[in-house]
């Protein structure tokens, strides 16, 4: 194909690129596809048989229209954060329009400006992988693009040049095909490519990085479902997709893998404050006890608590796998007292959460591969072993809604709550307390499950008035919600009965694959739950969310596509784990470990270099004067090689100017060495504006220099009869015809200057 | 030709490009943002591989202007331009060729461009200029450029070889009849026997036959008479002549002419008159030769031909009007048979030749061209 026709068809779809990866950041189907057809249609409208285009007028009609729409869309709903949405969208119509106009090189310019603005408002949407991949390949065919770009508009420039008054004017040269072009375009094309890419490696680990470092919030998190707080007003996307986040073996204390009768709950965050004036649940880190330890590199077990467990209740394994999530959050099964990696990793253990967090400083990626010993029920004697006397104190269990109270009560008094110890029996007997905890607690969870409220992740129709408690509306008025919510409500109320309690966040592994015998967990397990607390050091999760509709809306979310998320996890996760969790500590980590090695091997070969030297030195006995003389001697040596190198470049750039390829090699080195004058001559002649062109003969060449300067002519000729003489006469120039010859260069060169 | 200078330059796209590199960065920055991270380091790469690119491209290029001999007023002049690409490996792609310090006289009208020149190529180019004036100028200066890959960056490699092209003046079509009633009727002109032998209608004389003369061309009379053959020789026919004098006397500043009228602009009418009356001449067959009065510059010898047409031509083209003139000259009579045209800046002037000829004014110039309508070319 004509390189120049490829530039419409690669424009074309650089713009289908950009949608499509706007479209992916916004996670909108509809948007994909309405906008993908009729993008596709334009390129039959324009590009068809008929080549029509849109009227200007028309087209200047519908983009004010759009942008009415727009700028609506922002007076009506101006929420900060839905901002760079309206905007892409704005842009992806833009874009859409434009398709249909005329295809000039000022529309190409203002449709490649909207892709890439469309590409950088997806960017501030999203950074997942299958994003960050359409990206990538919108930045692979750009520069292929800009390229055929480049030449379509210096072609129509040089074109457009030569129709200025009507007259008659030759065309420019148009060589556009050729079988050479095609090759050596995409030769270059291609490496331009393979070095941005190589280059923009390089920019990313060295660009200053200061936000948050390891152990914070790291940008894959936010991608995976999971998240370290609860914002009961910030529930506009409930994430269902369907995408394998890590995978749980979940073994028997004799080593078997198996299902658990129950689901797994995999803990990632504690949240035990509840803000009445932002709606939020966040931890709160009272805990000063956390012990930091490292992992050892052989997948060796290594213990979470000071003492010896007490594993006579049994000691199950948890092994996760990651597929896709990079996060340096370790999800954890209550209760943990041993954790193993694929490498060796710093770890950060809560007593009082019994929350895991890799803390190291000295990866650059993220674990691929962990494993926990965990007891589900421990005795108290463990949990002391594991907590010693970091629980969270007795006087955090107040709830800071007191509207919630009467609820509360009513709620208690509908639970069906009997044969537990009242508040006076805990009184006169501390000891019951924890009883009475985990049976309130189970009864009021048993009740909100027993079909009152309805699990929905689809919230637009939550209201919520203003200054309302999302609690209590969720509980009073609205009675649907996900699992937030019934979290939520859950903790509220035991709290508010005096009954301590918090909320945790994390998966739930209910997809258990009998083939592979291990929990799948996806990103829509993501759930948030409570744990209450059952004695001095222990605490019992209580789930009031329907586990049945957990499952109907992970059966439901099930697609197509899911059957080949296998091809693409591992990719996902080096994406996750490599690029997003790339921070301020894995770079310093990369920049320590370069330096080391940098330097070492610059010492060692320093080191090498110097036992070298010294070793000469005393075998010969030099001295410090002798050290002198050998770096001169050295220096000396290299720069003969150099010498030599360009003296036998410069002899066989005479051998192919003289013609001397047919001739013995001794011979044609002697020729060689005699005819070099003719060779300068031929530079100096080059570098003034006469190349000799190859199918004149040196005596041709003369005359057509004599046209132009007589005085360079002369003086050429008679360094061509000299040349000719030599070459051909088998003549070998004596000193004095050598100095002959040095004047007459000198004099062609006088000649050549005065003409410059 | 090695060039004599490289530059690089910031184009409009460049500057907008870097300010946008800088927004990415800001982005970057504010907002923990590790994929807009990676943009702006692709982005930061690009603009150094477009330099990177461009600069290796024109690294050991070569390029050479091919001498333009000649031009002519109001026609286009094609400048051939050849680069060589000496690299073994990089091919070059977009290169631009434009002309720089160009006298005013010479416009632009279609750059020189190429679309790749591979490693060890030769290629060449076309440069469009148009000449608005005659005489001899020069081209000083010329550059290649490039801003292949992306357009960010503008690569010049400059070339310091001054060329000179000899600018004709116009040739405005005259009406045909102009020349035939002048110089084919009367004594003074029209086809006519030369003294030569050659292949005309008109009796020479008769010779000796030879052996492989025309049996057409024996005397048959004179065999009848004499017995012997003889065969009979025709002259050479020669084709009318034209004597172009231009008058060019009187000093710029003393041409009487009316007030508000340029008489540099009436000279160079002049001089356009007689160049079109010599295209004229040569158009029909005729033998044309041209004098100039006033100036230093010999008389040209009546021919016809290629060759002789650029000669007289260049000697139009060539004549400097701020040499100074010699008032006293006048056209001496000759043996020469020719119709003599006068050509006058201002006005008609019977004293420089006792022969009789034609004169014609500058003034005259646009009411002898062919009207457009009727097909005459600008």
């Amino acid at each position: 194909m004509n390189l120049l026709r490829q530039h419409r068809i690669s424009a074309f779809l650089l713009v289908l690129l950009a949608m499509a990866a706007f479209a992916t950041s916004q996670k909108d189907l509809v948007l994909l596809m309405s906008s993908g057809a009729i993008a596709v249609l334009s390129w039959y409208v324009t590009e068809g048989p008929r080549g029509r285009s849109l009227p200007e007028v028309a087209s200047n009609i519908l983009i004010l229209g759009l942008l009415m729409w727009t700028l609506a869309e922002f007076l009506t709903d101006i929420e900060l954060a839905d901002a760079t949405s309206v905007l892409g969208r704005f842009l992806l119509w833009l874009l859409v329009i434009k398709l249909f106009s005329r295809r000039t090189a000022y529309e190409e310019r203002q449709r490649f400006t909207l892709a890439a603005m469309l590409v950088v408002c997806g960017c501030l949407e999203t950074v997942e992988f299958v994003f960050a991949a359409l990206v990538f390949a919108f930045i692979a065919l750009g520069i292929w693009t800009a390229m055929l770009w480049r030449l379509q508009s210096s072609l129509d420039a040089a074109r457009a040049s030569r129709k200025g008054d009507g007259a008659f004017l030759p065309p420019p040269l148009e060589v556009a095909v050729g079988r050479r072009l095609l090759p050596q375009f995409r030769r270059l094309a291609l490496l331009s490519i393979v070095v941005i890419f190589a280059g923009s490696v390089v920019g990313f680990a060295a660009f200053p990085r200061f936000g948050e470092s390891r152990g914070g919030r790291s940008q894959s998190d936010a991608v995976s479902g999971f998240n370290d707080r609860i914002d009961l007003l910030a529930n506009a996307r409930i994430n269902e997709s369907r995408r394998e986040l890590f995978t749980v073996v979940w073994k028997d204390p004799t080593g078997t893998p198996e299902q658990s009768k129950r689901p797994i709950y995999l803990r990632g965050a504690v949240l035990d404050r509840y803000d009445p004036v932002t709606h939020r649940w966040e931890a709160l880190r009272t805990s000063n006890a956390i012990r930091a330890m490292r992992t050892p590199t052989d997948a060796k077990f290594v213990a979470l608590g000071p003492g010896v467990p007490d594993t006579t209740g049994g000691v199950w394994t948890a092994e996760i796998a990651m597929r896709s999530l990079a996060t340096s959050v370790l999800f954890t099964v209550y209760a943990p007292f041993a954790v193993a990696t694929d490498e060796s990793y710093s770890v950060a253990f809560d007593p009082a959460t019994l929350l895991l967090r890799d803390v190291g400083t000295d990866h650059v990626s993220r674990y691929w591969w962990y494993a926990l010993r965990v007891q589900p029920q421990p005795s108290p004697q463990m949990m002391e072993t594991l907590q010693g006397s970091t629980n969270p104190p007795r006087s955090d269990i107040s709830f800071p809604v007191p509207a919630l109270k009467p609820i509360a009560e009513r709620i208690l008094s509908q639970a069906f709550v009997t044969g537990i110890p009242t508040a006076e029996d805990v009184r006169a007997d501390p000891s019951l307390r924890w009883m009475r905890n985990r049976e309130i607690a189970r009864a009021v969870a048993s009740w909100m499950r027993g079909g009152r409220f309805r699990y929905t992740t689809d919230l637009t129709a939550f209201e919520i008035a203003d200054g309302e408690e999302p609690i209590i509306a969720f509980l009073e008025r609205n009675q649907f919600g996900h699992c937030e919510y019934f979290a939520s409500a859950l903790g509220g109320i035991l709290r508010t009965l005096g009954i301590e309690s918090r909320l945790v966040t994390g998966f739930v592994a209910l997809e258990y694959d009998v083939s592979t015998s291990q929990y799948i967990v996806r990103e829509s397990h993501a759930h948030a739950w409570v744990e209450v607390r059952t004695g001095e050091h222990q605490w019992t999760a209580i789930d009031p969310t329907p586990e049945e509709s957990l499952m109907q809306i992970s059966e439901r979310n099930r697609a197509f596509s899911d059957n080949f998320r296998w091809i693409y996890d591992r990719l996902e996760f080096l994406w996750n784990s490599q690029v997003l969790a790339y921070d301020s500590a894995a770079q310093a980590t990369i920049a320590d470990r370069m330096q080391s090695k940098w330097w070492k091997s610059v010492q060692e070969s320093y080191d090498a270099v110097r036992v070298q030297m010294r070793a000469l030195v005393e075998q010969y006995s030099l001295g410090r004067a002798g050290m002198v003389w050998f770096v001169a001697i050295a220096l000396a040596f290299f720069a003969a090689v150099a010498a030599w190198l360009f003296a036998r470049r410069r002899l066989r750039h005479t051998q192919r100017i003289a013609g001397l390829a047919g001739l013995p090699p001794q011979e044609a080195r002697r020729i060689a060495r005699e005819v070099s004058f003719f060779a300068d001559a031929l530079d100096m002649l080059e570098d003034a504006g006469f190349p000799k062109p190859a199918p004149l003969t040196p005596r041709q060449h003369v005359a057509a220099i004599t046209l132009h300067d007589a005085n360079a002519g002369g003086a050429f000729a008679r360094l061509v009869e000299r040349f000719y003489r030599v070459r051909y006469g088998g003549l070998a120039q004596s000193i004095s015809d050598r100095e002959e010859t040095r004047d007459e260069l000198l004099r062609l060169k006088s000649a050549l200057s005065r003409r410059r | 030709m090695q060039a004599t200078r490289r530059r690089t330059n910031f184009g409009t796209a460049g500057l907008l490009y870097c300010l946008t590199v800088v927004v990415v960065a800001l982005a970057s920055v504010n907002r923990p943002n590790n994929l807009l991270v990676w943009i702006f380091s692709a982005m930061l790469i690009a603009l150094l591989v477009s330099g990177v690119v461009s600069g290796m491209m024109l690294l050991r290029l070569r390029a050479h202007r091919i001498e333009p001999r000649r031009a002519r007023v109001g026609e286009v002049l094609v400048v051939r331009y050849e680069i060589r690409n000496l690299s073994r490996f990089v091919p070059a792609f977009d290169l631009h060729i434009e002309e720089r310090k160009l006298p005013p006289s010479i416009v632009n009208a279609g750059e020189a461009w190429m679309l790749h020149c591979g490693p060890g190529d030769t290629v060449h180019a076309e440069g469009v200029f148009r000449a608005s004036k005659r005489g001899l100028f020069r081209f000083p200066t010329f550059e290649v450029w490039s801003s292949f890959p992306f357009g960010l960056l503008r690569k010049r490699l400059i070339f310091e070889r001054a060329s000179e092209v000899l600018v004709e003046p116009e040739i405005i079509p005259l009406q045909p009849s102009l020349l035939s009633r002048l110089a084919r009727g009367g004594l003074m002109g029209g086809v006519r026997a030369s003294v030569e032998v050659g292949g005309g209608e008109d009796f020479f004389g008769v010779r000796e036959y030879r052996a492989g003369d025309s049996i057409r061309s024996i005397a048959w009379k004179r065999l009848a008479g004499t017995d012997q053959l003889a065969t009979i020789e025709r002259s050479r026919a020669v084709p009318p002549r034209v004597r172009i004098v231009l008058d060019l006397r009187r000093a710029t500043s003393d041409l009487r002419v009316a007030e508000g009228v340029d008489p540099r602009a009436l000279e160079e009418d002049a001089i356009t008159l007689a160049a079109s009356l010599m295209a004229l001449a040569d158009r029909q067959g005729d033998e044309f030769g041209l004098t100039i009065l006033g100036l230093d510059v010999a008389a040209i010898p009546l021919r016809r031909g290629h060759f002789h047409r650029a000669k007289v031509l260049a000697a139009l083209a060539a004549l400097d009007l701020d040499q100074p003139r010699d008032a006293s000259a006048t056209l001496r009579e000759s043996a020469e048979r020719a119709t003599v045209l006068f050509v006058h800046p201002d006005r008609a002037d019977t004293s420089i030749s006792p022969a009789v000829g034609w004169n014609f004014t500058a003034a005259q110039l646009s009411s002898l061209r062919i009207p457009l309508a009727l097909g005459g070319e600008t």
